[in-house]
């Protein structure tokens, strides 16, 4: 079942196009610092990016921190809200479940294939990221890299502590996903549940910027995005991407249970 | 066979069980009642005071409820004492420490050594090199809890402290110290401190001031761990490609160098005037504990700016006497004409005890 | 007594004060066309979905291969092949491919002798010839043969099919047909559920029709069809045989006459003989429309004023 759904979603060419598209800012971002060389101060702009200019194998990490705001949430939202809604209005829906496709088995490889989804995604960003750094901007021989805490990193440092940024921004979308997932098996409108989606990760950026809402900061889906940045201070700084990781855990595990009281117990009338 | 709803609404109630638990736990782990320790109140503070030779590792958190008027030029202060501050320390000794105040992006390490401090700022990739000044204005170090906590209570006299309820704070029972300011023109009404049980570590430092219910500040560690954290951690090496500074030391500003030495009064509004190294004779520190009154005097240019920047402070009072203010516990006092001089008058006393003071002050050295 | 392939008791469906499906019985036996007839919106659409597991009955009992469902969907369904409310097909794809992911879908048949099946069912249904081209270009008639070989794709015991004839031109509905009876007669039940009176009429051994929810007959088509007991006689002359035979006729138009008697000859040789001309001469049956009319009231397109 997992795997009918990872091919349906990697055969589509709309999967294609929206991870090119994804890509599509971090490159301009990237010829454009080449061609006005006029990089964001450190701290400043999205992450990493200031230090581009003199280590090209940073850009991954830039690219991330690029898409990671807005793009790649929606990326994320219009696959996971198309999931069930899309099936159910294209009319495949009844024939899955005729199959029989039993409904909690679907609902799964449903989100599996959607987190497969955002790891390819990251991994590509990333990888075209490297590529991208490594063309553009300089390569220092036995490069290193100055982390957040001043301390110097080697070059296996920097890869290690890229994959694990990969995997924790790759978790960071579950949350989204999971919302987007649930609104899909309300609606039979993929639109109506990317929407949504979209709708929660707004608010949710909105809240954390408001002191009024600081009580509620720490349960807001977006609250420990940014804390893949943590992996780059020395010592890696644990807590916000623990709490990151089980705060995206329990939101997995709340809307997916909704998700599935109310997909098993549904009328599928499309 | 049972009505459709029946039949499948056992699905929600699980899910709705599952999201009852996850919420609660949180809420149930915070409330957990925290071991309190018959122990007096001076032998308390005394602990606290003998704990700066116990390593930890920690991650703290201090949120400042002030809002100071200050010009630009004290920026870091006044960010210090009005947003939150999150901050990773390190603890070896009272000179092998370090630490960062961490943003969403970069972060702000200081590395203390036995000959001083390294500052690392990643925003300007700068580190810079100070050598621990007697004088100096407050840093983001100086706000975590165990440090302002140990400063704070050696301040306090004995009979100034007394025990308050437990409490728990980084997930460890801290048992709960109240100092209560004795001098009449305090403008802190008291400081709560939470020491580790275990340690006398502060866990948790709360300075509240008269007149308003949020704290002035509350610092609070959230993660502790009490096992030493390795010489690496808190060493620090500038990176070969970051720029290098030297530290200016706060008495070589402008402030009160170049100002002729003035007769101040032995005291004012009750405080005795003390002597406090490294300050230029021009500057007349009064007050014991933590109810200090600073008194400088001021540059012409320098003070009409202030007085206009204090003018338009909302809750400003003027009268006759110059213009005061309060925020927080803080009182700032200005007073003076371009004929006479000026003196800023600034402190952890009331709006009352300034007006007492620079009453006093005019009277000995005719400025109004 | 053969063995029973769909029941249904007291199935019924509400979507709030709506009774869609307002208890209903069926009864489909093992090798029946069983044709499930019905109006646009009297239920035929629901009723299905209930059989498959889709929607959920508000009460009742569905039974399908002699196990409940929807609960035991995971053992039956797989014996089960359906079409419905016409095919659905992942368009960017071709139609082998979405038979073969329609096949990895769920349980049953093995992996390796997938593109062989589905080679078979493609051949079955008439689209062996059509390449890698994506459903998105197929017509309409190719989207229901390709609907049509995913329900045959598992080789069921069941075929559940909901109008399978939509779309196609006269020759494509006769080819249907003509494989649909293959199937029956290799051991296949076929339940057929359509509004077209006609199809039903020539492929159905069983029938049900549903109006406004309920069932109204549900019997073997040649009892519903069975004869009258009267005689039909072709004449140009219809006055005369009244004349000959009297009140045995029951009515007459221009060119015919019912008789009552259920032997044509006799009839044919009292008219012969008193020189009545008789062009032809059968058994009155009544055709399935005037028993389904008589049966159900009115069409559920209808919005008359409440009684």
């Amino acid at each position: 079942m997992i795997g009918v759904e990872l091919r349906k979603l990697f055969r589509r060419p709309r999967t294609w196009v929206t991870i090119a598209l994804l890509n599509a800012l971090p490159v301009l971002v990237a010829v454009l610092l080449v061609l006005t060389d006029l990089a964001p101060r450190p701290g400043e702009g999205p992450a990493f990016l200031s230090a581009v200019l003199t280590n090209g194998t940073l850009f991954p990490l830039a690219a991330l921190a690029i898409v990671l705001p807005l793009f790649l949430p929606i990326a994320v939202a219009v696959v996971a809200g198309d999931s069930i809604a899309g099936e159910a209005q294209g009319g495949t829906l009844r024939y899955l479940l005729a199959r029989p496709a039993g409904r909690t088995r679907l609902l799964v490889a449903k989100l599996v294939a959607v987190i497969a989804f955002v790891l390819v995604t990251v991994v590509i960003v990333a990888a075209v990221g490297y590529v991208v750094g490594t063309t553009l901007f300089d390569v220092q021989p036995l490069a290193t890299s100055t982390g957040l805490s001043g301390t110097v990193l080697t070059p296996e440092q920097v890869a290690g502590r890229t994959l694990l940024a990969i995997g924790y921004v790759t978790i960071s979308m579950l949350g989204v996903a999971a919302f987007a997932l649930f609104f899909s098996t309300l609606t039979d409108s993929p639109q109506l549940a990317t929407l949504g989606a979209l709708a929660v990760l707004i608010g949710s950026s909105l809240l954390f910027t408001l002191d009024a809402a600081s009580a509620i900061a720490p349960y807001l889906p977006t609250r420990y995005w940014l804390s893949f940045v943590d992996f780059f201070r020395d010592p890696v700084l644990w807590r916000d991407v623990t709490r990151g990781i089980g705060l995206q855990a329990v939101y997995v595990v709340v809307l997916l249970g909704a998700a599935w009281a109310n997909f098993t117990t549904k009328d599928v009338t499309s | 066979m049972a009505s459709g709803g029946r039949r499948f609404g056992w699905r929600w109630v699980v899910v709705a069980l599952g999201l009852a638990v996850l919420v609660a736990l949180p809420v149930a782990v915070a409330a957990l009642p925290a071991d309190d320790t018959d122990v007096s109140a001076a032998d308390l503070r005394a602990r606290a005071l003998a704990s700066d030779d116990v390593a930890f590792s920690g991650y703290a958190i201090s949120t400042g409820g002030l809002t100071l008027p200050l010009g630009d030029a004290l920026t870091p202060v006044a960010d210090l004492l009005s947003d939150q501050t999150t901050m990773r320390a390190w603890y070896r000794g009272a000179e092998d420490w370090r630490v960062d105040v961490v943003t969403a992006t970069g972060e702000t390490g200081t590395h203390r050594d036995t000959d001083g401090t390294w500052t690392w700022d990643y925003a300007d990739q700068r580190a810079t090199r100070g050598d621990e000044p007697p004088l100096a204005l407050p840093t983001a170090p100086d706000l975590l809890p165990s440090a302002l906590g140990r400063r704070l209570l050696s301040e306090a006299t004995d009979a100034e402290v007394t025990r308050t309820a437990p409490a728990r704070v980084a997930g460890r029972d801290a048992v709960g110290l109240r100092y209560t300011p004795a001098d009449g023109a305090a403008s802190v009404s008291a400081v709560d401190v939470w020491l580790d049980a275990d340690t006398g570590l502060p866990l948790q430092v709360v300075v509240r001031s008269a007149d308003t219910t949020i704290p002035a500040l509350d610092t609070r560690f959230l993660d502790l761990d009490t096992t030493e954290p390795t010489a690496a951690t808190t060493s620090f090496t500038p990176p070969t490609d970051a720029s290098l500074g030297q530290d200016q030391d706060l008495t070589d500003l402008d402030l009160g160098r170049r100002l002729a030495d003035v007769d101040l009064p032995d005291g004012l509004a009750g405080l005795i005037r003390r002597e406090a190294e490294g300050v230029p004779g021009a500057i007349g520190v009064y007050g014991t504990g933590i109810t200090v009154l600073a008194v400088t005097p001021l540059p012409g240019q320098a003070a009409r700016s202030l007085r206009s920047q204090l003018q338009a402070t909302p809750g400003a009072v003027v009268d006759d006497l110059g213009v005061r203010i309060s925020a927080g516990p803080l009182g700032l006092m200005l007073i003076g004409s371009r004929e006479t001089g000026a003196f800023l008058l600034a402190g952890t006393v009331t709006l009352d005890a300034l007006a007492t003071a620079a009453q006093q002050l005019s009277d000995t050295t005719g400025v109004r | 007594m053969t063995e029973t392939v769909i029941a249904t008791r007291g199935l019924r469906k509400r979507y709030g004060a709506l009774r869609a499906v307002d208890g209903i019985d069926l009864d489909v036996r093992a090798g029946d066309v069983y044709g499930f007839l019905g109006a646009n919106g009297s239920g035929k659409t629901t009723t299905v979905r209930m059989l498959l597991g889709l929607v959920l009955p508000t009460e009742g009992e569905v039974e399908v291969l002699g196990r409940p469902m929807p609960k035991a969907a995971r053992e039956v369904l797989p014996r089960v092949g359906a079409l419905i409310e016409g095919p659905a097909a992942y368009g960017h794809l071709s139609g082998r491919a979405n038979l073969a992911l329609l096949d990895a879908a769920g349980p049953g048949g093995s992996r390796r002798s997938r593109r062989q099946r589905v080679g078979d069912v493609l051949d079955q249904v008439g689209l062996g010839g059509v390449g890698k081209r994506p459903v998105k270009a197929y017509s309409l008639g190719m989207r229901q043969r390709l609907g049509l070989a995913g329900a045959l794709l598992r080789r069921p015991d069941l075929l559940v099919l909901d109008e399978p004839t939509n779309g196609l031109d006269p020759q494509g509905i006769h080819e249907i047909r003509t494989l649909l009876l293959d199937l029956n007669s290799t051991g296949t039940t076929v339940f057929l559920s359509s509004h077209l009176l006609a199809e039903i009429e020539q492929l159905a051994t069983r029938v049900g029709v549903l109006d406004r929810g309920r069932v109204v007959l549900q019997d073997d088509l040649t009892t519903l069809t069975a004869p009258t007991g009267a005689t039909v006689v072709q004449t140009p002359d219809p006055a005369r045989v009244r004349a000959v035979l009297g009140d045995r006729v029951l009515s007459t138009d221009a060119d015919s006459a019912v008789v009552r008697g259920t032997d044509p000859a006799e009839v044919n040789a009292a008219l012969v003989s008193a020189g009545v001309p008789v062009h032809g001469l059968r058994l009155q049956r009544p055709s399935l429309e005037e028993v389904v009319l008589a049966a159900a009231s009115t069409s559920a397109d209808r919005v008359g004023v409440p009684a």
